[in-house]
């Protein structure tokens, strides 16, 4: 399937991600959810359905009205009620989210790309039965198990659990079934463009000063711009940083500690513009090495 | 969603005025950030509120906006270095996506499509797993009942303690007449019965017998056979006391469905396995995914027939005394369930499509 592909994003920047291509073809990077979201976003749905239902049955019995037997069946209709139906119905609502799922920050999504359908929902909410639920409630029962049969019981277990652990895309075996997957849910944040802030600060830096770095140093450094130094320690790897760059790139000025912010800050809109324009024309420069491979090459 | 994807972004009035200054990505940027700001606000509504909280013109604004944003985080892909613009586009754009293409049936539509294309297209297209599980019960009902006339013990083997209820070789025919037709010391209220049934033995031996059936077929195909088994014994040991019929009748209101919801539980277990034991020339991911989608409509199916059963059980067995209804109301309710699935659903001109086709309806 064509959203497998793993996306030609730098082999840093990779793992943990899925590239996800939308039917308007442009590809869109979701991260996966992490293992323990997961772990914790199921124990809440259990502890919110069948806290729910002992709630409602404890109201019940205050108020009294229900016979003993009565409230037993009335809490066993619930919890069939609780399990897969309110999974189902709560991921086809508020697509893809159980209240776990949101308050974990996690959603589902459908692999190939198109809407999630209730086909989907259903068929990973119905394996969940054996793969959670199963074990769960074997292992309240597994005291009175014999030797073979609970060794079974367990290769079986640790089987199941080892499954999205082991595969690259943490799917449950109900998500493989489905042809689903598991992401954070996006957080779009929207940063101030550096470049915008560092217009004519007096520092002018000719092609040779430029070539040197390549695009993961670019961005290297605007992570560093994007935390401006508050500690007297900071402050010393930042000047530490605008030396380096000074002495690499043979920037024959002083530089005097005052001023290195303003340096690194015009130095980041000069050599993003002089990468962007050279991108351009086709010189994909990835990092420092580029010129070491286009001599190779 | 009509808008056309090259509608250009419009100019930014609040851009800075030093904009003559700025790069070109930075200058790609400040011309559509308000429009990025304005697919924010608009996901945001729909995402608290729903899509329904969308007016139509909103909507419209929604899918075109997003059709540009995704426009942008191409085009920025291939001339901008801004890590942070390029992690926010990504971001939004997925965020956008998610809303865009959520799920846009109503539970109710979905429902009736469900029983009225849905389920009965799925059973008719599972011929072979539907055979695996009726043969399995039937296997497992010949085999006990066989076994019973041979050795009573082998009841003790078949039927565990809590299932019997006193209805042992042991008992006296008059004991065992009086559990089919007195009610016993079965609780008598209807509801309590009917809920305890649902949750007690059946459902969980139907999700188990369905889910299982991904282990290549063989749990669910065992479960059933033990099943069978079960039936079988409690059958012969009824019929060696000469009530046979009565039995019949007495497991026919509920047992025609319920039986036969478990044997279609595992005939959706089969679906799984067999896409397993036999892929064909798909990977057996892909079979899996396609015949998962029959497999959850045959479960869905057994659902929906165990309720059924359960209503039965809870609220008619014990009121409909005579042999006679029992068996008409049973086997009538077995017919209509067979003609249900046979007549439903069909589509002229579709069907071949469908059998050839991957996955059929997506309903």
């Amino acid at each position: 399937m064509k959203s497998y592909t793993p996306t030609n994003l730098p082999a840093w920047e990779a793992k943990g991600l899925l590239r996800h291509t939308p039917p308007e073809s442009v590809p869109i990077t979701f991260r996966l959810s992490s293992l323990g979201a997961r772990m914790g976003a199921q124990s809440l749905d259990i502890f919110i359905t069948y806290g729910g239902a002992l709630l409602i049955i404890m109201a019940l019995a205050t108020l009294g009205g229900l016979s003993w037997e009565g409230l037993t069946a009335f809490y066993a209709l619930l919890s069939f009620f609780i399990r897969i139906p309110y999974y189902a119905l709560s991921e086809l609502v508020w697509n893809g989210r159980t209240l776990g799922k949101r308050i974990a920050g996690i959603r589902v999504i459908s692999l190939d790309g198109r809407r999630l359908t209730p086909h989907q929902i259903v068929a990973r909410n119905l394996m969940k039965e054996v793969e959670v639920f199963l074990p769960i409630a074997t292992l309240f029962g597994a005291a009175n198990l014999s030797l073979w049969p609970g060794l079974i019981l367990a290769t079986w277990m640790i089987a199941t659990l080892l499954v999205p652990i082991i595969n690259r895309l943490n799917q449950r075996i109900g998500d493989m079934v489905a042809g689903t997957v598991v992401v954070e849910t996006p957080r779009p944040q929207l940063l101030p463009d550096l470049s915008a802030r560092a217009a004519t600060r007096g520092y002018e830096f000719r092609a040779e000063h430029l070539d040197i770095y390549g695009r993961f140093e670019l961005q290297t450094l605007e992570t560093i711009l994007r935390n401006p130094p508050t500690s007297p320690e900071a402050r010393k790897r930042v000047s530490e940083v605008a030396q380096t760059i000074r002495r690499r790139i043979r920037y024959d000025e002083d530089l005097p500690p005052a001023r290195e912010w303003d340096f690194l800050l015009e130095f980041y809109r000069q050599q993003r513009e002089y990468l962007e324009s050279r991108n351009l024309f086709g010189d994909e420069r990835q990092n420092k090495f580029h010129t070491a491979e286009t001599n190779k090459g | 969603m009509t808008a056309s994807v090259s509608a250009p972004a419009t100019p930014n009035p609040a851009a800075p005025a030093s904009s003559v200054d700025q790069i070109r990505s930075a200058r790609f940027r400040a011309e559509r950030e308000a429009g990025w700001q304005r697919l924010d606000a608009l996901i945001g509504k729909a995402e608290s509120n729903g899509t329904r909280a969308l007016g139509y013109d909103e909507a419209l604004e929604l899918a075109s906006l997003y059709r540009q944003a995704m426009n942008a985080l191409s085009v920025a892909r291939a001339i901008s270095m801004d890590k942070a613009l390029l992690t926010y586009l990504d971001a939004l754009c997925a965020r956008a996506y998610l809303v865009v293409y959520a799920p846009q049936e109503s539970l109710r539509g979905l429902f009736i499509r469900l029983i009225t294309h849905g389920i009965p297209q799925a059973a008719r297209r599972s011929g072979a797993p539907l055979l695996i599980g009726f043969v399995a019960l039937l296997l497992g009902m010949l085999l006990g009942a066989v076994l019973y006339a041979q050795d009573h013990s082998w009841f003790y083997t078949f039927v565990p303690g809590g299932l019997a209820d006193g209805r042992t070789p042991d008992a006296s025919t008059q004991y065992l007449r009086s559990t089919l037709f007195d009610g016993g010391q079965e609780s008598g209220d209807g509801l309590g019965s009917f809920a305890t049934f649902l949750f007690s033995h059946n459902t969980q031996v139907a999700i188990l017998t369905f889910a299982l059936g991904v282990f290549v077929t063989m749990p669910s195909f065992v479960l059933t056979f033990y099943n069978g088994l079960v039936l079988g014994a409690f059958w012969k040991m009824f019929a060696e006391k000469g009530l046979a019929y009565e039995l019949t009748g007495w497991l026919s209101i509920h047992g025609v469905t319920e039986m036969a919801a478990i044997c279609i539980a595992c005939a959706g277990g089969a679906q799984l396995g067999l896409a397993v034991l036999l892929p064909g020339d798909e990977t057996r991911r892909a079979a899996l995914q396609r015949r998962g989608r029959d497999a959850v409509k045959l479960m869905i199916l057994a659902g929906l027939m165990l309720v059924c059963a359960a209503i039965l059980e809870g609220f008619f067995r014990q009121t409909v005394q005579s042999t006679e209804a029992r068996l008409a109301i049973g086997w009538g309710i077995g017919a209509a369930w067979i003609a249900w699935l046979t007549l439903s659903g069909h589509e002229p001109g579709h069907e071949s499509a469908r059998e050839t086709g991957t996955g059929g309806a997506r309903a």
